[in-house]
């Protein structure tokens, strides 16, 4: 008599935890399935959404908390799925639970382990701002709150030495260097790809400096120096110098062209980094190099007229493809061309670029596990029949969120909540048909 | 701040914290391992729209030398509006105190967000330096009304 | 056998209470950081409440799979009538300790977490004070447990019907998305046909081709949507799972009553009215058209010709008219404005086509390409600061401040949307907000875009803020969802257990408590001349009870007894 099946859902950021929590409260099973030790994506790593410049944290943590103890999801992370076969209704998929080395039953996400562990690296979700032991958590407010040991720099565990330190220190006995991977395989009726996007490479880019100046930053490494719980607890201050910029440019469509489409959401980004600015450093200049506005819906448009004039200038250029930035003394120069085609210099302590959202690096490989297609921009492509409908191209599995194309959070939500309606109709058709 | 036989005097204070924000800011201040003065109680609520006027009153008539009541950032919060009610029975409260002899310094409205965990330790500390200044409170163990 | 009957603990000092108290060591967490026999002996000692049987103990790890069991089998054998669990934060374990509860007889209400963890050991250095401030801590949850009262949950009656009003793309996706055999909806549409207003669009964005047409089909053969044409919605009155909705007609004000457990709100929008704009003159020519009336006569005609029967041999089609004085981009403008250059093109090969744009908003992943293509078949785009037109004479200053004229033989405005005429009467019948563009509110704009602050009632479509068709049905089908996973035939809904209730005793009726209620769960009994609250619809914030002059408000789980204990031990 009712009408559940169970679900896999691909990805715990906020497109694949609302699908979750939309199945789970219809009484069917999910099985959450993330790469990462902690679940949460992208959302997490800012510290204030727009447009309501609203904290990411109040608003995420509760529906982590929600996934998390919902008895319907099982949350599998640190996990991928290597093979997705047979059909709608009837899939069958292997899941590989990477060793984690610590137990997420006994451990207490105390953190006594980092200290002792004499493994020192860069954080790479805390966009390489600050360093990480081998056995670490993310971030501050991890959820699950608890530690991962990164097998290849591990000294025990990639031989070099006879290490014990953290198991030493670990007074739950929650730390199991004798872990291994685990395989499970599982079926469900239907699958929910919701793994997210990335940032455009802007080392791809030398005009504009990225990696080679360090005053030019990335638009998640700015998040991360923003943030409160990020690498410098919110303080902004320029890599390298340490000093607290005075005048900063962010310089708008950073791959846009070289992608082919607009992302959507990095203008409202770009104002929103001119407000954190302002709020943070109310003596800088901040400056929006741009040629388009694209602050599409009713709720963006006040927002980008509340920082217009007020905390940043707009600076109209236009060939935005052709923006430059170059060393000048300690700080940086940007050279555009403006509204009448002649070049202009602005010089200023720190940029930053709007990067474009791109297809995850390994979209391409989830989509042969998911035997679904691509679009022509490497993002999952869905059946196109005008409807907006999520399906992919294989009966039985959707997309949702920004694995699908770049959008803002609102859209995210809505896709996820929009498959999740999707499969709940099959899988009531499947019912009541048979 | 020492009083004259040279006892240093450590303040009560109560901490009203709403659910979804400051609470978990103070969760994060303790996994954080921020320190935090013992003089401090939280007491959790589920939105700072919660606190009204009879429970402040009474707590500092209960001897509360200051009192600390944290929500949301202004449009946060998770009941949509609460924190603007909160925010405006705080300036009616605040008048009362003054007719009560109680320096309306004694309470303070804060917004701390959950990612905020340094910032609600700054938050506690200062506003207990401001107590301490301030010293005990006047009207403590006076009978209500 | 439970050995103490007392419910209500603490309010009748006859009874007698045996609470449980138990301290988690949390590793050295909690243990190594406090002395926690000495917690135990001090608490142990207590003779602070008569009539009450303390039973303190420690464990090592509480919450791991043995710990629950210990709790579990405690709580069984010593027959509690509360319990305290001195631990870490609630938002790591309350609900885990409650689950251990549930399990026994134990209500689930009659327990507390006491977080000695985050805001105690760890962020008290000093052993001895931090000792003292743990004891201080659960001293206050033993009192403040012994104020609680047992809630239960009370499971309502849902119906799964649904109504949808407004007939459109997104209404139709919605209806067909939801109905089923064990669903009925009821289809709303004020006009006598369905299809709302992209019917009068002339092929949509690639891909869209029979969409509408084939929707419409199937609205009309599914037997379990009950289609009203020439109907409008009269009263609304209920809340999630259980409205009562008048519907009329408006051909012959004959009214129906139905039932319903969720209403979807799909009413579309209409154009901005380019006459308000200042800088154009609109009525004055008969050559500007807008561009819903040009698509209709690419739709109708397949061809879009001059009043004098001629066809345009240049158009000026200029965007975001309206968006200055709305405040919003509409976001579908450039794109749909792109589509109609391509249609002058196909009808006239050697067309001169200009967009006067201010900024194009290509947010959809094709929206690009489509302009890169406009672009590279010869359409012009001009970037303007400013502009104005007479007639068809088009005067406009680009970006490097150089004024131009131009003259065409057709202009067509694309005028923002905004919000459908009936917006504001149905606001007030659902009681849903209005937000500042006017258009429906939803009750969180990122993690609840179809909500609306009175659950149960959703916005999709349009009807929510500018969209394209393809949007317009996901949000539909995410409201489907949102019914789905919340109405299932034949279960009942289980609302939030600690709301706020009004005492009639003391409830002089003022009204203060209904004005603050964002979620509209107080409403006031003539009868009585009280004020009382919906309990199925309330999610207890505690709003309400600060409103009250007359202390009427008892927040359940949140009493001032509740938090005086608390206070009182905190203040000790
Ligand atoms: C700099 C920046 C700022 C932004 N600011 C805002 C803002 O203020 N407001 C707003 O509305 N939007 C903003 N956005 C957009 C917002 O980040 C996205 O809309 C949102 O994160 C999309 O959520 P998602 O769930 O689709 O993807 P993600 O958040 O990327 O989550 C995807 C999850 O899937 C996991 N995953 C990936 N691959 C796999 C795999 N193969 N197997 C298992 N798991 C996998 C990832 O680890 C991740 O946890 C911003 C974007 C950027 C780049
Ligand atoms: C000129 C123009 C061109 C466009 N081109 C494209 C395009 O190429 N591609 C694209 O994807 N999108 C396009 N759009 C957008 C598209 O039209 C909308 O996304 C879509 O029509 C929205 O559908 P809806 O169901 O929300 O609203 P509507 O289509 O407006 O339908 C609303 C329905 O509700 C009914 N109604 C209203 N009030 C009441 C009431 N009180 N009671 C009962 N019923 C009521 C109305 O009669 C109507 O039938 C275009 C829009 C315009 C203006
Ligand atoms: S592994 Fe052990 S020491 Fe490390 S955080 Fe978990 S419980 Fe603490
Ligand atoms: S065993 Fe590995 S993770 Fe643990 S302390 Fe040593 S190097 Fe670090
Ligand atoms: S507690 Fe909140 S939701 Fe409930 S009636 Fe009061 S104001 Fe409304
Ligand atoms: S505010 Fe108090 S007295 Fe007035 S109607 Fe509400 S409950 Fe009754
Ligand atoms: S929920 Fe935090 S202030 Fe209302």
């Amino acid at each position: 008599m009712s009408q559940t099946g169970n679900v896999l859902v691909i990805g715990a950021g906020i497109a694949g935890m609302k699908a979750s929590l939309m199945l789970a409260g219809a009484s069917n099973k999910v099985y959450l399935v993330e790469k990462l030790p902690i679940i949460g994506g992208k959302v997490i790593k800012n510290e204030e959404s727009f447009p309501n410049l609203e904290c990411s944290t109040c608003m995420v943590a509760p529906i982590q908390q929600d996934v998390l103890q919902n008895p319907n999801i099982e949350t599998l992370t640190y996990s991928i799925v290597e093979k997705i076969e047979g059909k709608l209704g009837d899939f069958s998929v292997v899941i590989r639970k990477k060793a984690r080395y610590v137990s997420l039953t006994d451990c207490i996400g105390c953190g006594m382990c980092y200290e002792p562990c004499p493994v020192s690296l860069k954080n790479e979700w805390e966009e390489n701002l600050i360093d990480r032991k081998a056995i670490y958590v993310p971030c501050s407010g991890s959820l699950p709150n608890v530690p991962v040991i990164d097998s290849e720099h591990c000294l025990k565990l990639n031989g070099k030495e006879e290490c014990n330190l953290c198991v030493e220190s670990c007074a739950f006995e929650a730390i199991n260097l004798d872990d291994s991977d685990e395989v499970m395989e599982i079926k469900v009726g239907a699958v929910i790809l919701a793994a997210g996007s990335s940032t455009f490479d802007l080392s791809s880019l030398p005009n504009l400096g990225y990696s080679t100046l360090p005053g030019v930053y990335a638009p998640m490494e700015f998040e991360r120096l923003f943030a409160s719980n990020g690498p410098t607890l919110g303080e902004i201050t320029l890599r390298e110098s340490e000093k607290i910029p005075e005048s900063v440019a962010v310089i708008h469509c950073a791959g846009r062209k070289e992608q082919k489409y607009c992302s959507a959401v990095c203008c409202m980004y770009s104002f929103k980094f001119a407000r954190f600015l302002k709020h943070k450093i109310p003596s800088a200049s901040v400056f929006n190099i741009y040629s388009d506005v694209c602050v599409p819906g009713k709720n963006y448009q006040s927002f980008y007229k509340s920082v217009e004039g007020t905390d940043t200038e707009m600076l109209y250029t236009s060939s935005i493809d052709e923006v430059q930035v170059s060393e000048n003394g300690p700080g940086l120069k940007v050279t555009y061309s403006d509204a009448s085609g002649s070049m202009t210099e602005l010089n200023v302590d720190m940029v930053i670029l709007a990067a474009a959202l791109v297809p995850d690096d390994d979209a391409a490989e989830l989509a042969e596990i998911a035997g679904v297609d691509l679009d022509s921009r490497g993002f999952i492509a869905t059946v196109q029949d005008g409807s907006g409908s999520m399906e992919t191209s294989r009966e039985g599995v959707f997309v949702a969120g920004t694995a699908e194309g770049p959008k803002d959070i609102q859209n995210s939500v809505i896709q996820a909540e929009s498959a999740a309606g999707q499969v709940m109709d099959i899988v009531t058709a499947e019912v009541s048909g048979s | 701040m020492e009083d004259k036989a040279g006892v240093e005097f450590v303040p009560s204070i109560v901490g009203f914290l709403c659910n979804w924000c400051t609470y978990a800011a103070a969760d994060l201040a303790g996994s954080s391992k921020f320190a935090l003065p013992p003089s401090f109680t939280v007491i959790r609520v589920m939105c700072s729209s919660r606190i009204d006027h009879n429970l402040l009153l009474s707590t500092y008539f209960k001897g509360a030398d200051g009192i600390l009541v944290a929500g949301c950032h202004p449009g946060d919060c998770h009941y949509g509006e609460g924190n603007y009610y909160a925010r405006r029975r705080f300036a009616l409260l605040k008048k009362v105190m003054e007719t009560l002899n109680l320096d309306p310094e004694r309470l303070q409205l804060s917004w701390v967000s959950a990612s905020e965990g340094k910032r609600y330790a700054e938050v506690v500390g200062e506003f207990t330096e401001k107590i301490k200044e301030l010293g005990p409170n006047p009207i403590k163990n006076s009978t209500r009304f | 056998m439970k050995e103490f009957e007392m419910r209500e603990a603490g309010q009748d000092k006859n009874l007698r209470a045996k609470v449980g108290v138990y301290i988690c060591e949390c590793g050295p967490n909690i243990a190594g950081k406090v002395d926690l026999d000495k917690i135990i002996a001090d608490l142990s000692q207590l003779d602070d409440y008569q009539d009450v049987e303390l039973v303190v103990k420690k464990y090592g790890f509480l919450c791991s799979g043995p710990g629950k069991e210990f709790l579990e089998e405690e709580i069984r054998s010593n027959g509690y009538t509360h319990l305290v669990v001195g631990a870490c934060s609630p938002r790591d374990h309350d609900s885990t300790f409650m689950g251990v509860c549930k399990k026994t007889d134990l209500n689930p209400y009659l327990y507390r977490i006491i977080n000695i963890r985050e805001h105690c050991t760890w962020v008290i250095d000093d052993k001895e004070k931090a000792t003292e401030k743990a004891f201080s801590y659960i001293r206050g949850g033993i009192s403040r447990v012994l104020r609680q009262s047992e809630l239960f949950e009370k499971p309502l009656d849902i119906n799964p019907d649904v109504l949808v009003i407004g007939g459109g793309i997104a209404g139709m996706e919605a209806a067909l998305s939801l109905s089923g055999e064990d669903r009925r909806v009821f289809l709303v549409e004020k006009t006598d046909h369905l299809g709302g207003i992209s019917l009068d669009l002339s092929g949509l964005l690639p891909g869209q081709g029979e969409i509408i047409k084939n929707k419409i089909d199937s609205v009309t053969e599914d037997k379990n949507i009950r289609l009203f044409l020439n109907t409008s919605v009269e009263t609304v009155i209920g809340f999630l799972g259980n409205f009562e909705i008048e519907l009329v007609s408006i051909e012959n004000a004959e009214t129906t009553d139905i039932m319903a457990g969720a209403i979807v709100v799909a009413t579309g929008s209409s154009l901005f009215d380019p006459g308000e704009s200042a800088h154009l003159s609109y009525s004055e020519s008969d050559e500007v058209y807008t561009s819903l009336s040009v698509e209709k006569m690419f739709s109708g005609e397949g061809e879009a010709r001059l009043r004098s029967g001629k066809k345009p041999s240049s158009v000026a089609l200029i965007h975001c008219v309206g968006r200055e004085e709305k405040n919003y981009c509409s976001g579908i403008c450039c794109s749909y404005m792109m589509k109609l250059a391509g249609f002058f093109r196909n009808q006239s090969p050697d067309i001169q086509v200009t967009e006067f744009y201010r900024d194009l908003c290509l947010p959809q992943k094709d929206d690009q390409e489509r302009y890169t293509e406009a672009e590279a078949a010869g359409v012009e785009f001009v970037r303007i600061k400013d502009i104005s037109i007479k007639g068809t004479e088009v005067s406009f200053e680009k970006m490097n401040s150089k004024k131009s004229e131009q003259s065409f033989d057709m202009v067509v405005l694309a005028p923002a949307i905004v919000p459908s005429a009936d917006t504001e009467e149905l606001a007030d019948l659902l009681t849903v907000p209005l937000d500042e563009s006017g258009f429906f509110q939803e009750v969180h704009k990122m993690t609840n875009p179809v909500g609306t602050s009175t659950d149960g009632v959703f916005i999709v479509g349009t009807a929510h803020g500018p969209k394209g068709v393809s949007d317009s049905m996901q949000f539909a089908r995410a409201s489907a969802g949102q019914i789905l996973t919340r109405l299932i035939p034949g279960e009942k809904l289980i609302p939030e257990v600690k709301v706020t209730e009004i005492l009639e005793a003391y409830c002089t009726g003022c009204g203060n408590c209904l004005d603050v209620c964002v979620y509209g769960a107080i409403y006031s009994d003539d009868s009585r001349g009280i004020s009382v609250v919906n309990e199925a619809v309330c999610r207890g914030c505690g709003n309400c009870y600060g409103s009250c002059p007359s202390g009427a408000l008892r927040t359940k789980h949140f009493t001032n007894t509740q938090l005086y204990r608390e206070v009182d031990e905190a203040l000790r």
